[in-house]
C-alpha cells in the first residue's frame, strides 16, 4: 500500500461513502428503470416509434349533419396556414386514387369481391415499417397497409357471427388479393399484398409512388383538394393546437387516445426519471460534501505532501480513484437492478403487447450505454472538483 | 538554478514600518550555488516568511525574488513541485513530518518521489545521526530533537541546488548538531549546492561564506 494512501485514507468515513453509494445506486436505478420501462412499454400503447417521438393527428373538415357535395377539402392556403403554426412540425396530405378499384379474395372455397379505394400519405407519417413497402412502375404486386381496426372488425364482428375463420396478421400477410383497377378507359389487374397493419392511419394505404403512377394512367376524375390531412405535432395535448382546430372547424379523426396515452406515459416516465435525477443529484451533493469534509480534515497532511514536492495531481489521485471507483460500482449495480426489474415487468408487457413488437435488446444496450456515459460524466465532475479543491490547498 | 536574487523584497506586514539595518529586506541580496549563508535573525524579523517566499508557499511580499532570471511569482504550481524535487530542498522549522508514519516512512515518502537515495544510504544517514533505533517508531512518539534529525534526512533525499534550513538545530545538543553539520557539509559539497540557514541564536558551527542579519 502506498504511503500516500496510508496517510490520506485517514478520516475516510465508511458510513458516508456507503450512504453515497446507496443513494447514487437508487437514483441511477430509478432513472434507468424509468427510461427502459418507457422504451419497453411505448410500442404497446403506440406504434413502434422512435424514442420520445411526436404525436400525429388526422384532420378532416366537419361534414355537418346533412349531405354535402361541394367538397370539403383543405385549400392550399389553409394547408400553408396550418404548417406555419408553431406547434405543427409537418403536414402531409392523403392522396386518393381517382379511379375505380375492385378487390377480391378467395380462400377456403369461398371468396368475396368488393369495391374499394386507395389512398397514400408520405412515408414519414407511417407508423409501421416494411421492407416490401415500395412500388415501381411495372410491378405486378402492390403492397397495402390496412388499419388494424379493419382486421378487428372482421375477426371479432364479421367472422365470429358468420361462422368464418378468424385470421391472424401473419396469415393475412400471406394472402394475395386480386385487384382490378379501372379508369380512363383502361383496365389492369394487380396482386395486392397486405404488408402491415397501422394503428394510426384509418384508410387503405398504398405507396405514394403507386398512387402517382396510377392516377396519371387511370384517373377519370379531376384532382381535388385533399379532404384529409395528417399532421405531426409536438404534443397532441397542446391547448393552442386545439384552439386552432376549433376556430377553423377542423375535426380530429378517430380517437387521438393513443397519442394522448403516449403523452401521459411520457410525462409519467419523465416525472419518475426526474425523481431519479433528483436523488442522483442529491447523492452527488452528499458525496461532494463528504469528500470536501475529508479534504478539510486532511488539509494539513495534503499541504505537507505538497510541500514535500508532491504535485496537486498526485495528491488528488487517491481520492479521485476512490470516487471514480464508487461511481462506476454504483452504475454497474444500477444497471443490474434495471435488468432485474426488466425481467420482472417484461412478461407483463408481453401479455399486453398483443402481437405488437416489444422492446428489443438494442434498446437495453443503448440504455446501459447511456447509464455508463452518465456515470462517467458524473465521475469526471468528481475528479475535477477534487482536483480544484486540492489545488485550493496550495498555500500562497 | 545558480543564483537566487532578492531585490527590494519586503514582507507586506512590514510595509508600515520597514526594518532598518537589514541585510536582506529592501536590499539587493544574492545567494549563489555552492556557497553557505547564515541568516541571523531576531524573533519577529520575518525569518520564516523568507523561507516561505523562497520555497513558494507564501507570496505576501513586495519587491522581486528571482531564481536566476525568472521572477518566482510567474512559476506555476507544477513548476514549484518540480523545483521541490530537483532544485530546492527545505527543512522546516516545524518539521512538517507525518506523525502517523514511522521515521523511515517519513523519509521514504520523499525518496519514493525522487529515488535519490538508496535504502543503504538512508540507513547510513540514520546511523550517522544516531536515530537508527528509532527507524520504525512513529514520528509522533519521537522527541523534537529526533524529529529534527528525521526531517533533516528527508531533506537530503533529493537533488538540490539550494538547501534551505529554517532553524535546524533548535532542539539539538551540541554533539548531534555537530554530527548534522558534518553530514550537511559533506552532502552539500557532493552536490555542489548552496546552503541557506536561518538561526535565532544557536547555529551550526560551519565556515559560512557570508553571514547576514535579517
Amino acid at each position: 500500500m502506498s504511503l500516500v494512501w496510508k496517510l490520506l485514507r485517514r478520516h475516510v468515513s465508511v458510513g458516508q461513502l456507503a450512504g453515497f453509494f446507496l443513494a447514487n445506486l437508487i437514483g441511477m436505478a430509478i432513472i434507468l428503470v424509468a427510461v427502459q420501462f418507457y422504451r419497453d412499454v411505448r410500442p404497446v400503447i403506440a406504434a413502434p416509434d422512435s424514442f420520445m417521438s411526436n404525436d400525429f393527428l388526422i384532420l378532416s373538415r366537419d361534414v355537418g349533419q346533412g349531405v354535402r357535395t361541394d367538397g370539403v377539402g383543405f385549400s392550399r392556403e389553409e394547408l400553408d396556414a396550418l404548417a406555419a403554426q408553431p406547434f405543427v412540425l409537418a403536414v402531409g396530405e392523403f392522396t386518393p386514387a381517382r379511379y375505380s378499384v375492385t378487390g377480391g379474395i378467395s380462400f377456403a372455397g369461398s371468396g368475396f369481391y368488393t369495391y374499394m379505394f386507395f389512398e397514400s400519405v408520405p412515408d414519414r407519417f407511417l407508423d409501421v415499417e416494411s421492407d416490401e413497402w415500395r412500388f415501381t412502375e411495372g410491378d405486378r404486386t402492390i403492397p397495402i397497409i390496412l388499419p388494424r381496426n379493419y382486421l378487428n372488425l372482421y375477426n371479432f364482428g364479421f367472422a365470429a357471427t358468420q361462422g368464418l375463420p378468424q385470421m391472424g396478421e401473419e396469415f393475412i400477410s400471406q394472402l394475395m388479393i386480386d385487384i382490378e383497377v379501372e379508369g380512363g378507359g383502361r383496365t389492369q389487374n394487380f396482386r395486392g399484398r397486405i404488408v402491415a397493419f397501422s394503428n394510426r392511419l384509418n384508410t387503405i394505404l398504398v405507396p405514394e409512388s403507386f398512387i402517382e403512377w396510377s392516377n396519371a394512367r387511370f384517373a377519370d376524375r379531376p384532382a381535388a383538394d385533399p379532404s384529409r390531412i395528417i399532421v405531426e405535432v409536438r404534443n397532441a395535448a397542446d391547448e393552442a393546437l386545439h384552439r386552432f382546430l376549433t376556430t377553423h372547424g377542423y375535426r380530429i379523426e378517430g380517437d387521438p387516445g393513443s397519442g394522448q396515452l403516449a403523452f401521459f406515459m411520457r410525462m409519467i416516465a419523465g416525472v419518475v426519471a426526474g425523481v431519479g435525477l433528483l436523488v442522483t443529484a442529491l447523492s452527488l451533493f452528499i458525496f461532494m460534501l463528504s469528500i470536501f469534509l475529508l479534504l478539510q480534515k486532511n488539509a494539513q497532511k495534503l499541504e505537507d505532501l505538497l510541500l514535500a514536492g508532491y504535485t496537486p495531481a498526485q495528491v488528488a489521485r487517491p481520492y479521485q480513484l476512490m470516487s471514480v471507483g464508487l461511481n462506476m460500482l454504483a452504475a454497474v449495480c444500477a444497471i443490474v437492478a434495471m435488468l432485474l426489474a426488466r425481467a420482472v415487468y417484461m412478461p407483463m408487457i408481453g401479455l399486453l403487447a398483443d402481437g405488437n413488437s416489444i422492446g428489443t435488446g438494442a434498446d437495453v444496450l443503448s440504455t446501459i450505454f447511456a447509464g455508463l456515459l452518465a456515470a462517467i460524466f458524473v465521475a469526471m465532475l468528481n475528479v475535477l472538483a477534487i482536483r480544484r479543491k486540492v489545488g485550493g490547498l496550495w498555500t500562497q | 538554478m545558480k543564483v537566487i536574487t532578492l531585490r527590494h523584497t519586503l514582507p507586506v506586514v512590514f510595509a508600515e514600518s520597514p526594518p532598518s539595518g537589514s541585510d536582506v529586506w529592501l536590499a539587493e541580496t544574492t545567494f549563489r550555488r555552492g556557497e553557505k549563508y547564515l541568516i541571523e535573525a531576531a524573533s519577529g524579523t520575518g525569518k520564516s516568511s523568507l523561507c516561505g517566499y523562497l520555497y513558494g508557499y507564501r507570496r505576501d511580499y513586495a519587491g522581486e525574488i528571482l531564481f536566476d532570471e525568472c521572477d518566482v511569482r510567474r512559476l506555476t504550481k507544477r513548476q514549484w513541485s518540480v523545483l521541490r524535487n530537483t532544485s530546492l530542498a527545505m527543512m522546516f522549522q516545524d518539521m512538517r513530518l507525518f506523525p502517523e508514519l514511522t521515521a523511515l516512512e517519513n523519509v521514504r515518502i520523499k525518496n519514493n518521489l525522487t529515488r535519490h537515495k538508496t535504502e543503504e544510504q538512508i540507513a547510513q544517514l540514520f546511523e550517522e545521526l544516531s536515530i537508527t533505533e528509532k527507524r520504525d517508531s512513529l514520528v509522533g512518539k519521537l522527541s523534537l530533537g529526533q524529529q529534527q534529525r528525521v526531517a533533516f534526512v528527508r531533506m537530503l533525499c533529493q537533488k538540490a541546488d539550494f538547501m534551505l534550513l529554517d532553524e535546524p538545530v533548535s532542539h539539538l545538543d551540541d554533539a548531534n548538531a555537530g554530527a548534522m553539520a558534518r553530514v550537511l557539509e559533506r552532502e552539500a559539497a557532493a552536490e555542489g549546492c548552496g546552503i541557506v540557514i536561518t538561526s535565532i541564536g544557536k547555529h551550526f558551527e560551519m565556515s559560512y561564506d557570508k553571514t547576514l542579519a535579517l
